[in-house]
């Protein structure tokens, strides 16, 4: 029985717009690549690429200074790659960033904590031990965490992760 | 250590005042050796700060430009900072920001943490990467007098506009001691930053006049 399913693009993009998002800050990301196409055909919420993970952080903050709601799009390496900018933009500058996590190689059969692999294994570890919140997306339903992470995020005024359970489709 | 980029240079104090004289209603990100002497002397309810996460002044500036083009933004960088996030050029070029001054200091140190030189010092220019990258307009000066009469021209680029600042180390070394430290309580979360106390005041002034 498996424990996740791919969510198809159009009702997550739905889900995106239905948040109130602004601006998806992204690099991009094969996990979520289909997602990718649909809010570039979509051209709402804004798509802005970054080099790195490091500078979609800080743009995501410049954004919420200058009013705007965006929604950080990575990969579960990106992760791993900014750690001190989500601990020392993110989480120390208080922002209420929400984070769009793919976790590329996933086996829908298993829960990221039964992987072998240190990709998918350790992004919740490594969340847990600097205190951020997450919720696993790992079915279409699940969509409806979305809205809510950002009620969480701005009612603790720090950031908080979607990990994508499976390649969207 | 050996200076591997000889000839003139401009003193940070200089060349902040004359930025400072053209302070309107810009927001100024500001990081390492320029933070200090510019909120000392000009600092205002539109001043973000980078501390703690080198490389992110000139993305954490282009986010409050793009979110509102009708706001100048200024970043003053310093050249080991950017050195940590080269690829910022291409993004900042990329989103291509119209009214976008980035400012680096080319001390050619880690001035903190003991003039040990940056990389590829004496044989690189920030400028003609940034210009490789796609800014509108990325200039060099090693004189206060040529920057201070291109600035009113610089600032006037409808694009982003990068400028490298042949500067004199400040000699200014990190102690290492933030002063005495309360530990957490079981369960508390770390203490925020200082940024944490800024941004908020940054986000109210922009909203007031939008």
């Amino acid at each position: 029985m498996p424990t996740a399913e791919a969510i198809p693009a159009q009702p997550f993009l739905d889900a995106i717009q239905a948040a109130g998002v602004t601006d998806i800050v992204a690099v991009p990301d094969t996990h979520q690549r289909s997602l990718i196409e649909a809010l570039d055909r979509a051209g709402e919420p804004r798509f802005i690429q970054s080099a790195t993970e490091d500078e979609a952080v800080a743009l995501a903050a410049g954004l919420i200074v200058g009013g705007r709601r965006p929604l950080v799009q990575i990969q579960h390496a990106g992760l791993y790659a900014c750690v001190n900018h989500l601990r020392g933009i993110a989480d120390d500058g208080r922002f209420p960033m929400v984070f769009l996590i793919g976790l590329l190689g996933r086996d829908p059969d298993l829960l990221p904590g039964e992987h072998g692999s240190s990709m998918v294994r350790l992004a919740q570890p490594l969340l847990d031990t600097f205190g951020v919140p997450h919720f696993l997306l790992d079915r279409p339903e699940d969509l409806d965490k979305l809205a809510g992470a950002f009620e969480v995020a701005e009612a603790r005024q720090g950031p908080v992760v979607l990990l994508v359970g499976v390649m969207t489709n | 250590m050996t200076d591997t980029n000889p000839g003139p240079r401009i003193t940070v104090d200089a060349a902040l005042a004359a930025l400072a004289k053209r302070r309107d209603q810009q927001v100024v990100v500001s990081t390492m050796t320029a933070s200090r002497p510019w909120r000392d002397s000009a600092e205002t309810d539109r001043d973000l700060i980078c501390v703690g996460f080198m490389g992110g002044a000139s993305t954490l500036g282009l986010g409050v430009q793009l979110a509102r083009p009708d706001v100048p933004v200024w970043v003053l960088d310093g050249d080991g900072s950017l050195a940590m996030q080269l690829g910022s050029l291409l993004t900042v070029a990329n989103a291509a920001p119209c009214r976008f001054l980035h400012v680096v200091f080319h001390n050619g140190v880690y001035d903190t943490s003991g003039a040990q030189p940056i990389l590829a010092e004496g044989n690189m220019s920030f400028a003609e990467m940034a210009k490789g990258a796609g800014y509108a307009e990325a200039v060099r000066f090693d004189d206060i007098e040529s920057f201070d009469v291109a600035l009113d021209e610089l600032l006037a680029v409808d694009g982003p506009v990068f400028v490298e600042l042949i500067s004199e180390p400040t000699g200014e070394q990190f102690s290492g001691s933030r002063g005495a430290e309360q530990p957490l309580a079981a369960g508390e979360r770390p203490r925020p930053s200082a940024l944490a106390d800024i941004w908020p005041k940054v986000r109210d002034s922009l909203a007031a006049d939008e």
